[in-house]
């Protein structure tokens, strides 16, 4: 048989556990020698060992879209709280922004699940999310979240502009919304840190903050896209600023905890993800001093938009592919380990 | 009743009839042929479709109680852990990965969805979800042998009984016997790991542990692993945290924008 299994079903049945473990079919494997030699004998004479420098863990399988789902899920998250307040607290006057943050809601919740499903081994299998509820995963945790936030998000948004029964129905969803849209802008991040790749593992504590600051400011940045009356662009440049802080005071929390062994906080300064890293630093900051200023002008705000957006995206790309690097590197998780035996 | 591995790496001869007893029995596919220059060792890791790896450390450094020109060449039959703690089954967001009644963790093809959680949580590395499978796969510890009173290939092949199967309490016992004899025998680097949780916390033992001679990291074991939900609580507390930020700068910018 061509499936590497050699079994010839004439003689033979495919029962054992992974017999159906699916394989491209007839692969004419290469005898491939690897080219570079090994300069000195792996181990023990150096006082830090590696197995022939291979990974000791695996690196996260996953593609672009779960990055883009934590910037997604992050922005439409903080866009439903901002949007529940204003129409708890804001009255008529930012009744258009309650609209506007109702579709970005709705609109961040469908994209996230388009994305999450679409990065999954077997997509057909997607509603096996909602079979348990495990508390010691915060996928599981999120998949609720995002379920709950998705459907209230959704319903708010369609009863926005609604009147009578309809409209009550739509505000009690744009509460819900708001209050699912606080755990969703933050849950990513401890669904990072709960894992065995060291920066992220080590970025536990500050990592929350970088991630619902960089939420704040992708929604705000969002919200700066469109046109917005003077009150209401006085509220998403507060919204704005703020989150802008609270990210880059998140950042800076995050360089502190993952430079505490230099190896773990390495990716966040070399190579790609230390680009992005950089210029999403840049980025946000930029981000942030634009929003600073006073009556802007149109213009103004859709470059503090765009600026504010592309900042946020990078948080996230940064963060993601931080994660590869650390994995693939085994004096990361060697060091880590032990500086915490010491 | 527990039942798990105790792999003995002294008595390893490098044979691979593990592995080979493994692919055979759970009928893995190959993952190709390649030649890496690890030593002997050409299987690399441990993976989706390879759930027994020998790995080989050549190394020029003195054995204990031997007379072997002060080189040393260590063999260890890695596996997965099957940990009291598992990383992977705390990941799994839909119930796939379970405890079986043998005190083993087991995944459930036909539930997995492929959402790769368990890959990273996994601090062994051992966990992989195949790019074209899509589901996740590991060492079952032989759950289709369990049931029938059988012990797991790997351990019916080993030649050496480097692969001990039995039940942890029995294993226990034995490994220990096993370390101060050969303390007596002058090999003083022999020493459990991840025997218990005492040894070793941060997955409370595993039920597959191994006698090692040499620091974790030369096999390419980490030397505190630790099962990452023991850790979320910081992480949470955070999180909570900064969703109230979250509310603050949301109640800020709606109040604030009165004048
Ligand atoms: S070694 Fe990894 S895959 Fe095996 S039980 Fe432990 S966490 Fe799960």
């Amino acid at each position: 048989m061509s499936d590497g299994r050699f079994i010839d079903e004439e003689h033979g049945i495919l029962a054992g556990e992974a017999s159906h473990q699916r394989v491209r079919q007839s692969q004419d494997f290469p005898l491939t020698p690897r080219d570079e030699t090994y300069p000195h004998t792996p181990t023990v004479v150096e006082s830090d060992p590696t197995y022939y420098d291979k990974p000791v863990i695996k690196q996260a399988v996953w593609i672009w879209s779960v990055p883009a789902y934590l910037y997604v899920g992050g922005a439409g998250g903080a866009a439903m709280t901002l949007g529940a307040m204003a129409q708890v607290a804001g009255g008529w006057h930012l009744r258009p922004l309650v609209h506007r943050c109702r579709w970005i809601g709705a609109t961040g919740g469908a994209l996230s699940s388009i994305l999450l499903v679409y990065d999954l081994g077997r997509p057909e299998r997607f509603v096996y999310m909602l079979r348990v509820f495990r508390p010691t995963s915060p996928m599981s945790i999120g998949s609720w979240v995002l379920t709950f936030f998705g459907a209230s998000a959704g319903a708010a948004a369609v009863f926005s502009r609604s009147g009578g029964f309809l409209g009550a129905v739509g505000d009690m969803a744009g509460l819900a919304g708001g209050f699912f849209g606080m755990p969703l802008a933050g849950y990513t991040s401890v669904l990072l840190s709960n894992s065995a790749i060291p920066v992220w593992q080590e970025a536990r504590r500050s990592m929350p903050f970088l991630f619902i600051g960089s939420a704040i400011s992708a929604a705000a940045a969002i919200l700066n896209l469109f046109p917005l009356r003077k009150r209401e662009a006085r509220a998403v440049s507060t919204f704005a600023v703020l989150g802008g802080l609270l990210e880059i005071a998140g950042a800076a929390g995050v360089e502190r905890e993952t430079g505490a062994v230099p190896q773990v906080g390495r990716p966040l300064n070399h190579g790609v993800p230390g680009t992005i890293w950089k210029a999403a630093k840049i980025l946000s900051t930029g981000g942030l001093i634009l929003s600073m200023v006073p009556k802007k002008s149109r213009t103004m705000r859709r470059i503090t938009g765009v600026l504010g957006t592309l900042g946020s995206l990078c948080v996230r790309f940064a963060v993601f592919h931080a994660g590869k690097q650390s994995a693939a590197d085994p004096r990361a998780t060697f060091r880590q380990q032990r500086a915490r035996l010491s | 009743m527990p039942k798990g591995f105790f792999t003995d790496t002294t008595v390893c001869i490098g044979c691979k009839a593990c592995e080979v007893a493994c692919k055979q029995w759970n009928q893995l596919p190959d993952d190709g042929m390649q030649f890496t220059g690890m030593s002997y060792d050409n299987t690399g890791h441990l993976g989706g479709s390879t759930w027994r790896h020998v790995s080989f450390i050549e190394r020029p450094v003195p054995m204990g109680g031997a007379d072997t020109a002060g080189m040393a060449w260590l063999m260890m039959s890695d596996v997965c852990k099957h940990c009291q703690r598992a990383g992977c089954l705390e990941n799994c967001p839909t119930g796939a990965i379970i405890r079986t009644e043998f005190d083993t963790v087991y995944v459930q093809p036909d539930i997995c969805n492929g959402c790769g959680y368990c890959v990273v949580g996994c601090p062994f590395g051992v966990i992989d979800r195949l790019h074209d499978d899509g589901r996740a796969w590991k060492c079952t510890l032989c759950y289709d042998r369990l049931k029938e009173n059988m012990e797991p290939a790997c351990a019916k092949a080993c030649p050496t009984d480097s692969i001990l199967f039995g039940e942890i309490e029995d294993l226990h016992v034995k490994a220990r016997e096993r370390v101060e004899l050969l303390h007596e025998r002058g090999v003083k680097e022999a020493y459990l790991y991840g025997a218990d949780a005492s040894s070793q916390p941060g997955t409370e033992g595993l039920n597959a542990f191994f006698l090692l001679t040499d620091k974790p990291e030369v096999y390419n074991l980490p030397p505190d692993p630790i099962a990452p939900a023991k850790k979320a609580r910081e992480a949470w507390t955070s999180a909570g945290l900064a969703s109230l930020g979250l509310l603050i700068a949301a109640a800020g910018a709606v109040l604030g924008s009165r004048r």
